[in-house]
């Protein structure tokens, strides 16, 4: 008798732990089913929506293979999506002879890019004709402003002189306007972006900087005398410092056009813009960005910034005579022009 | 000691009892824990298939526009084809990618790109699969004596001469295996990658009969470069260097007809031409100043820059390589 309480003692003993163990089991792979049947589910509608991109091989036994495109879309620029965060995209510009040149090619990539809001700082007294029409016959979603540098802060003959920050008051309104336009309670997401008219911008990197909670970081080629800097990104997926060789010990070492701010941490501290005066060489970007994040807090885009996608490239015109003439020409328009400091530039002066 | 021991096994066998009780609950609170899971991942899926709803909506408007255009689409828009030669350097993926995104814009674009190389590049290759563009990829290296060196100024020797006759050499073969012969419609157009081009300027070309013309900006020294129209025909050429050359024009301010190009075989670029004649080389052949058509409303607008990149400062770069230090390899620029 005793045998057979110990047998029914042990079964109730083993039963609820076999029990366990396999609620165990199964709540351990139930996830894994339900990931991969989503994948399956999400291939074969992927398939039905991507455009056909038909691949002809040579015709000869040659090696030249020529793709055939046979749907594409040609609205330009894209419809507004609803889902999708609009991207600001600022640009400070100014009146020289490659400018239409530059503002041209931006506005060409720029149409590529869904849900773009162009806000276009020209650094003049008024907004000028030219531009206007060329904002006009791009299609783009834009916004003109202006607001002229004041003579002291202009650059005087070597534009390449770093103490003169170049563009700080334009981007500054810029900033303004976005705070003065949308609200803090409003819904609408959005990112900002400083891109300058000289430089050339991949269109994965439009997709890459969408997804900005904070700051977004990633490389960017051609500056600091580097083929890139980046931000060195740790094993966790965070930023703890710069490979650059010039100042690497900045707060922020990075180009005005290797970051971006989500719109509603603009919105949400008022007081952070660029600095104007005292500040050093390259530390025009740290000025925002510490106002704004600490380095934990950035995002790093780009593959965890290993790919490259935007380019800083300069312009010279041909032959190299020519420059001389132009730069006379730009020279004595600064000073035949009375430059008054307008209320505008003023206000600027005390951020 | 029977009791004991009954007592024992007792107390262990409620014991355990009750710990695989709490423990088969403690799973069933695991069941209900991933209900939650799937509540926050809600707004995810949500947003995943409005997405979906819209590019569905874009098809169907896509599709609804293509049928409607399918009875008017007889007269179809003769092709451009472009032709850019390039050569690796810094800037080579920048500019062909700023390339590509201003063609991408253009419908009826046939880009063939022509590499100053014995063998394609995997960053040409790639850079051109992933523009989705209607391209061929060609390459053609220039001979050595005839290249620039390092410190060569740009103007001592023509660039891009082998790859632009390559180029019209793999159109023609191309051309004759299509039908209709030498009637075909298209326009051929020399693009350096280091230019700048307004939308404007491919809508001009594409009607050209022969060979068309339009000022191009910031060229020879000038503001811009013109052809200079009266009475719709080209007079002279208004330009600040040698306006003696029969057709004194850049490379970016003209564009030929492709009937003109097939029903000229042997039309191509002379490398040994003096420096500037390298348009007229070609064009000499091809048509008279009076057949020239002018474009861009009578030639008074630029929609074309003869821009150039300047060469990126690598000096930090140089002093890192020298330490050993320099920047990734693996990362492409």
């Amino acid at each position: 008798m005793p045998k057979r309480r110990d047998i029914v003692a042990i079964i109730l003993i083993v039963l609820p732990w076999t029990l366990l163990i396999t609620v165990w089991h199964q709540s351990a792979i139930t996830p894994l089913l339900s990931t991969r049947k989503d994948d399956r589910r999400d291939g074969r509608s992927n398939s039905q929506n991507a455009f056909a991109l038909k691949d002809s091989c040579s015709l000869q036994n040659r090696d030249i293979v020529e793709v055939v495109r046979t749907e594409y879309v040609y609205s330009r620029p894209p419809p507004w999506s609803d889902v999708l965060p609009s991207i600001h995209v600022i640009t400070p510009t100014y009146s020289r002879p490659v400018q239409k040149a530059e503002l041209t090619r931006l506005a060409n990539t720029l149409l590529h890019v869904p849900n773009l809001h162009w806000i276009l700082v020209e650094d003049s007294q008024r907004t000028t004709t030219s531009v206007v029409r060329l904002l006009q016959e791009t299609g783009l979603n834009y916004t003109h402003l202006n607001v002229e540098t004041p003579r002291n802060y202009k650059v005087r003959g070597d534009t390449r002189d770093p103490r003169i920050p170049r563009g700080t008051i334009q981007r500054n309104l810029a900033l303004r306007w976005l705070r003065e336009t949308f609200s803090i309670n409003s819904s609408q997401s959005g990112i900002v972006y400083f891109a300058d008219d000289d430089n050339t911008y991949s269109l994965e990197l439009f997709d890459e900087m969408r997804s900005t909670k904070k700051v977004s970081v990633w490389p960017v080629a051609f500056v600091g005398g580097l083929r890139y800097e980046s931000p060195k990104v740790n094993k966790l997926g965070k930023v703890y410092g710069w490979k650059t060789v010039f100042d690497p010990r900045r707060p922020f070492a990075i180009d005005m056009a290797g970051f971006a701010v989500n719109l509603r941490l603009i919105l949400s501290k008022p007081q952070a813009y660029f600095k104007l005066r005292g500040v050093k060489g390259g530390y025009q970007e740290s000025s925002l960005l510490k106002e704004l994040v600490t380095l934990s807090d950035l995002e790093p885009k780009a593959a965890n910034c290993t790919k490259v996608g935007k380019q800083g490239t300069l312009h010279v015109l041909r032959p190299p005579e020519s420059l001389e003439i132009f730069g006379c020409h730009d020279n004595l328009f600064l000073k035949s022009i009375n430059c008054r400091l307008t209320a505008n530039s003023l206000r600027f002066e005390l951020i | 000691m029977a009791t004991r021991m009954k007592l024992k096994l007792k107390t262990v066998f409620v014991l355990y009892f009750m710990v695989s009780l709490m423990g088969l609950i403690y799973a069933l609170m695991q069941l209900g824990q991933r209900c939650d899971c799937t509540e926050h991942n809600m707004p995810k899926d949500r947003t995943i298939s409005r997405l979906r709803g819209e590019l569905h909506r874009f098809q169907e408007q896509l599709r609804k526009s293509e049928a409607t255009k399918q009875p008017q689409k007889q007269p179809a828009k003769p092709t451009i084809f472009v032709i850019t030669p390039t050569y690796a350097r810094l800037v080579q993926k920048a500019e062909l990618t700023r390339l590509s995104q201003t063609f991408l814009n253009v419908p009826q674009l046939h880009w063939i790109v022509v590499e100053d190389s014995p063998h394609k590049t995997p960053l040409v290759t790639d850079l051109l699969v992933k523009s989705g563009l209607t391209h061929t990829h060609l390459h053609m290296p220039t001979a050595k004596d005839r290249k620039l060196q390092e410190g060569d100024p740009s103007w001592l020797k023509p660039r891009g001469v082998e790859q632009r006759n390559e180029g019209l050499r793999w159109l023609r073969e191309d051309r004759r295996a299509q039908p209709g012969g030498d009637n075909q419609q298209g326009v051929v157009y020399f693009a350096d990658d280091d230019n700048t081009y307004s939308l404007q300027i491919f809508e001009e070309m594409r009607s050209t009969e022969r060979v068309s013309v339009w000022p191009v900006g910031l060229v020879g020294g000038m503001k811009y470069e013109r052809p200079v129209v009266e009475g719709g025909k080209v007079v002279r050429f208004h330009t600040g260097w040698r306006p003696s050359r029969p057709f004194p024009m850049d490379m970016a301010g003209f564009a030929v007809s492709l009937k003109l190009i097939l029903a000229n075989q042997e039309a191509c670029f002379d490398g040994d031409a003096p420096m500037g004649f390298l348009e007229s080389s070609l064009l000499q052949g091809l048509v008279t100043m009076d057949e020239l058509e002018p474009k861009a409303d009578n030639c008074s607008k630029v929609l074309v820059w003869h821009t150039r990149t300047e060469k990126p400062k690598m000096k930090r770069e140089e002093a890192l390589q020298a330490q050993g230090l320099g920047s990734d390899r693996a990362v492409e620029v």
